[in-house]
C-alpha cells in the first residue's frame, strides 16, 4: 500500500502533445478518478503508471520508489483493462494465479490466495471455467480478482465498466467501490462517464488536452467547477455567453442580452468582461410566479415539453430569443407545464457560474 | 432457397474440373499397384510388390531419411526465426516494416530456380557446397515465408492487450510471449508448419541446385529415376507420399482445426 506521485509528467509524439507537464499525488488508499473525454490524455497517464507507454519527461514515484523507467513487470501494479484481457486459453483459476505464480507462490498457499480473491470478487466456484464460459460482468469480475490477488501497491482502472450494459454497470460500480474500501488499495480510475467518477472517488481529476483542469472532491467539482471545460463537461449545462455589469463582493452581475440580469455569487472576471455563463439544466426550477430575494427569476416561456420518466424536460425561451432547457422532477410541481405557459427560471446564485472563456471546451 | 444454390451447369463444371486436377493422383496411385514392370493404364493385375520394393531399398530409404531430416529440421529453424521475425515486425519495432515483409516474403514469389542458381553460386564462393547446413539454409530460406505469413495473420487476431496483462502481472517479455502470445497462435502456427513441412519435402528447384551427390531427397530421387525410365515403384513412392501427406494433413486438422488458417 501506498502513495502514487506523478510529477511533471508529459508525454509527446513527435509535434502532438499528449499529457503536459501534469503533476498528480494520490494519498495511501485514496481513489482518485482521471475524468474527461476521449483524447484528453486520460488513458496515455495510466499507461505511463502502468508501464506500457515510456514518458518524455517527469517522474512516476509509488511510495518512496521510484518507477518512471522500470519495466511493467517490476512495478507491483495491478491493472484492470477495458477490454478485461484476460487469457482466453487458460482458466479462470489460472488467469488470477497468473501474476501469483509469476511472484513464485506455490501449491496451497496459490491455491488460498486465488480462491481468496475469487471469493472477494463472489466467483468461488467458478475457477475451472474458462473466460469465453462466462459473461460479461462476470468477466469484468475475473479481470478485477487477477489484478488483486498479488496484492499490488496501486490499482489502475482503464474504462472497466464501459463495455458493460446500464443495468449491471450500477450494480459493478457498488461492487467496485465495495471492493476498494475494503482492501483499501490506492487507486487510480480512468473513465469518461461523469457519473462513475463522481461516484466512486475520493477526488475526481478532470483533464483536458493532456493538462489538469481541476482536481477536487466530487462535491466541489460538481458544485464549485474551476474552469469553464470543467462547467461545461460535467452535468447537463446551458451554455450562454455573458458581459459582467457590476462586481459586488466575491460575485456580481451578468448581463446575457434582451436586458436579462443574473446574479452570481463567484465571479473572477472584472466589469464589462466577457464570461461563459454555465447554468445546469437539473439547477433551474420553474415557477408560475416571480420569486423574491437573492434567487434570480426570469421570465420566459415554455416552448417544448418532453417527458422521460424519472424527469421532464422543458425548452424555455427567455430575453432576446434565448432557449434554456430546464430538467424538472417529473413528480414534482412543475411536471405538467403547456407549450406558451408563462415560467419563471428561478436559480440560485450559487448555481450561476460565470467563467473567463476557455477555449476547446465542449458541452 | 433454390437461387442460392449454384444451377447444374455450374455444378458439373466445378466436378469436371476437380476430376481434371486429380486425375493425375488417380492415375499414380492405380499404377502403383500394376504387376507389370512399367507404368500402364489402366493398370494390369494387382501387386504390392512394388512398395515392398521400395521399403526395402537402401536407395529409397536414405532418401526419404534425408528428406524427413530437412523437412524436420527446416520447419523447426523457420518457426524460431519466422517467429520471432513476425513478432518484431508486429510490433514495429523496426524501421521499414513493409520492406522487411516483402523482403521475408520474396521466396514465394520469386522464381525458385533462380533462388537455386543464386545459392548455387554464393555457396560455391564461400565453400559450403554439399554441406548439411547449407542445404538446410537453403530450405529454410524457402519455408520461412509460410510460417512468418501464418504468424502475422495470427498476431493480427490476438488482443495485444492480453500480453500487456501478463507483463503488469509480473511477466517478462519473453515470459509473457510464451505463456500467453505463443498458445494463442498456435493453431495458426501448426498451418504455417505444415505448409513449410510439405514445401520442403517435395521441393525439387531449389535443392538440386543444392544439394550434393550423397544428398539425393526423395523428390530429387522421383526426378531422377523418371529420366532414367518409369517403374512402378516410382508410383509407388508416389502413393506414399500422399498417404502421408493426407495423413499429416488429416492430424493437423483434428488437433487444431487448422482449415481456419488457410
Amino acid at each position: 500500500m501506498s502513495s502514487l506521485k506523478l510529477d511533471h509528467l508529459s508525454k509527446h509524439y513527435g509535434e502532438a502533445v499528449i499529457v503536459r507537464d501534469l503533476s498528480l499525488e494520490i494519498a495511501n488508499g485514496e481513489f482518485v478518478s482521471l475524468l474527461g473525454p476521449s483524447g484528453c490524455g486520460k488513458t496515455t497517464v495510466l499507461r505511463m503508471v502502468a508501464g506500457l507507454i515510456a514518458p518524455t519527461g517527469g517522474k512516476i514515484t509509488i511510495g518512496e520508489r521510484e518507477i518512471t523507467v522500470l519495466p511493467p513487470n517490476k512495478r507491483r501494479i495491478g491493472l484492470v483493462f477495458q477490454s478485461y484481457a484476460l487469457f482466453p486459453h487458460l482458466t479462470v483459476f489460472e488467469n488470477v494465479a497468473f501474476g501469483l505464480r509469476r511472484q513464485g507462490v506455490k501449491g496451497s498457499e496459490l491455491e488460498k490466495r486465488v480462491k481468496d480473491a475469487l471469493a472477494l470478487v463472489r466467483l468461488d466456484a467458478f475457477g475451472d471455467r474458462y473466460p469465453r464460459q462466462m459473461s460479461g460482468g462476470q468477466q469484468q469480475r475475473v479481470a478485477m480478482a487477477r489484478a488483486i490477488a498479488p496484492r499490488p501497491d496501486v490499482l489502475l482502472f482503464d474504462e472497466p465498466l464501459s463495455n458493460l450494459d446500464a443495468k449491471l454497470r450500477d450494480e459493478m460500480q457498488i461492487e467496485l467501490k465495495r471492493l476498494q474500501r475494503e482492501l483499501g488499495i490506492t487507486t487510480l480510475f480512468v473513465t469518461h462517464d461523469q457519473a462513475e467518477a463522481l461516484s466512486l472517488s475520493d477526488r475526481v481529476c478532470v483533464m483536458a488536452h493532456g493538462n489538469i483542469e481541476q482536481f477536487a472532491a466530487p462535491e466541489d467539482i460538481y458544485h464549485r467547477p474551476a474552469t469553464a471545460f470543467v462547467a461545461s463537461f460535467i452535468g447537463k449545462p446551458n451554455r450562454l455567453a455573458g458581459k459582467v455589469a457590476s462586481r459586488n463582493g466575491a460575485g456580481g452581475t451578468v448581463e446575457i442580452g434582451g436586458g436579462v440580469t443574473l446574479n452570481a455569487d463567484r465571479l473572477d472576471v472584472a466589469t464589462g468582461g466577457e464570461v461563459e455563463l454555465f447554468l445546469r439544466q437539473e439547477a433551474i426550477e420553474l415557477r408560475t410566479t416571480p420569486t423574491e430575494g437573492p434567487v434570480n427569476s426570469i421570465p420566459g416561456t415554455v416552448q417544448l415539453r418532453s417527458f422521460s420518466g424519472a424527469h421532464v424536460q422543458y425548452v424555455v425561451r427567455i430575453g432576446a430569443n434565448t432557449e434554456i432547457v430546464v430538467e424538472a422532477p417529473s413528480s414534482g410541481a412543475a411536471s405538467n407545464l403547456e407549450k406558451d405557459a408563462s415560467v419563471y427560471l428561478a436559480v440560485a446564485p450559487a448555481n450561476v457560474f460565470a467563467l473567463a472563456a476557455a477555449e476547446g471546451a465542449r458541452s | 432457397m433454390n437461387e442460392s444454390k449454384p444451377g447444374l451447369t455450374i455444378t458439373s463444371i466445378a466436378l469436371l474440373v476437380i476430376l481434371f486436377l486429380q486425375l493425375p493422383v488417380i492415375v499414380v496411385v492405380l499404377a502403383a499397384f500394376s504387376s507389370t514392370s512399367y507404368l500402364t493404364i489402366p493398370p494390369q493385375g494387382l501387386t504390392l510388390k512394388w512398395f515392398a520394393k521400395v521399403l526395402s531399398d537402401p536407395v529409397y530409404l536414405d532418401a526419404i531419411r534425408i528428406s524427413l531430416t530437412l523437412a524436420v529440421g527446416s520447419t523447426v529453424v523457420s518457426l524460431v526465426l519466422g517467429v520471432a521475425a513476425a513478432y518484431a515486425l508486429f510490433k514495429r519495432m523496426l524501421p521499414g516494416t513493409e520492406a522487411l515483409t516483402s523482403f521475408l516474403m520474396a521466396p514465394l514469389i520469386l522464381p525458385s530456380v533462380v533462388i537455386g542458381v543464386a545459392l548455387l553460386q554464393y555457396y560455391s564462393l564461400i565453400g559450403w557446397r554439399g554441406s548439411f547446413a547449407a542445404l538446410l539454409l537453403a530450405h529454410v530460406i524457402i519455408t520461412v515465408p509460410y510460417i512468418v505469413r501464418s504468424a502475422l495473420a495470427s498476431l493480427a487476431g490476438v488482443d495485444m492487450s492480453v500480453e500487456e496483462a501478463a507483463r503488469v502481472l509480473g511477466a517478462n517479455g519473453f515470459t509473457a510471449f510464451r505463456l500467453v502470445t505463443l498458445p494463442l497462435i498456435k493453431p495458426g502456427l501448426v498451418a504455417g508448419a505444415l505448409f513449410a513441412f510439405v514445401t520442403s519435402m517435395e521441393n525439387v528447384p531449389v535443392t538440386i541446385f543444392v544439394a550434393s551427390a550423397k544428398q539425393t531427397t526423395l523428390p530429387i530421387l522421383i526426378f531422377s529415376s523418371v529420366e532414367m525410365g518409369v517403374d512402378p515403384s516410382i508410383a509407388a513412392v508416389s502413393t506414399l507420399l500422399i498417404v502421408a501427406t493426407v495423413f499429416v494433413l488429416w492430424l493437423a486438422e483434428r488437433w487444431t482445426g487448422f482449415h481456419r488458417f488457410i
